[in-house]
């Protein structure tokens, strides 16, 4: 690995894809709520389903959303792309109207799901997760393949390509 | 026993948010991937078995939490974080990659208030 020097232009390896640059924060983030959230609604519904059916249901069905979003995160194709703004956008109503539902019906929650409260037991990082994820993707609408479009520290449009191409080499080779 | 209980949990909150903190600020000054967030990966998995191994022998020791499988799932997943985050993060060549570096030592501080709230006797 190299030291760690300031690179005025971040190169990927795979510069077209959602699963780089900030995708791979948000990839990183979503895998763990997919399995996290697996897990959990797994054990609820194994054991003790019947305490809190409502909910747990609601947790397996976020927990799918989680997998599908992190699995279409990272393939990054234009289908997947579709896909995954499908499923960020059902997970933000998801978690909009599960969260509401929960606070102005206690009584449908005797145990909490993943959107509870707006997911205030996760930090509301499940709130603020979708909009990151729609603000990510709609990068990649209409202007996909640009890759100053992911940085925007890049200098001056023209010489930024030509010296795109050569750093983009140089880093192949180095890395 | 219950010292050293609550010395390692709190050291790996105290050791994630710090490791959360320099790689946030790695990426607000657009470097990449270092040998230092490694080591300091390495570091924060090395605290992390040590924790496993803490609560597996007070497990062999006869106690049992009430969330067991939940217990078992946190044992073999939270070794895997450092080590998932370090190859996620060495395979992105820009900024972001201590970013990844950043998720998981947060992720490690709020593992230990998990652990506590699973089985109160894994003090922090």
């Amino acid at each position: 690995m190299s030291e760690p020097v300031a690179s005025p232009e971040p190169a990927a390896s795979h510069p077209d894809s959602t699963r780089t640059g900030p995708g791979r924060v948000l990839i990183a983030i979503y895998a763990l709520f997919a399995l996290s959230a697996s897990a959990r609604a797994g054990v609820q519904i194994a054991t003790k389903f019947s305490d809190a059916p409502v909910a747990y249901l609601l947790s397996a069905f976020a927990a799918m959303v989680y997998v599908l979003a992190t699995v279409t995160f990272a393939i990054g194709s234009p289908t997947a792309r579709r896909i995954a703004v499908l499923s960020c956008s059902v997970e933000l109503v998801g978690v909009l109207a599960v969260g509401t539902w929960s606070l102005a019906d206690p009584a449908s929650f005797p145990d909490a799901t993943v959107w509870s409260g707006y997911g205030s037991g996760y930090g509301f990082v499940p709130l603020v997760l979708p909009v990151f994820g729609l603000l990510w993707l709609r990068r990649w609408t209409g202007r996909a393949r640009t890759r100053r479009t992911i940085v925007p520290s890049a200098g001056d449009a023209g010489e930024a390509a030509a010296d795109g191409h050569r750093r983009a080499g140089t880093d192949r080779m180095s890395g | 026993m219950s010292c050293v209980n609550g010395a390692v949990p709190t050291t790996i909150i105290v050791a994630g948010l710090v490791l959360a903190g320099y790689a946030l600020l790695m990426t607000a000054l657009n470097r990449r991937m270092s040998v230092i967030l490694l080591a300091a990966l390495g570091v924060l998995e090395i605290l992390l078995l040590v924790e496993v191994g803490l609560i597996v022998a007070k497990l062999a020791g006869g106690e049992r939490p009430a969330g067991l499988a939940t217990l078992i799932g946190y044992l073999i997943a939270m070794p895997l974080v450092p080590v998932a985050a370090a190859f996620w993060g060495l395979m992105e060549r820009s900024r972001w990659g201590p970013a990844v570096i950043a998720v998981a030592g947060l992720v490690a501080a709020v593992l230990m208030v998990r652990l506590h709230q699973i089985w109160p006797v894994i003090h922090v």
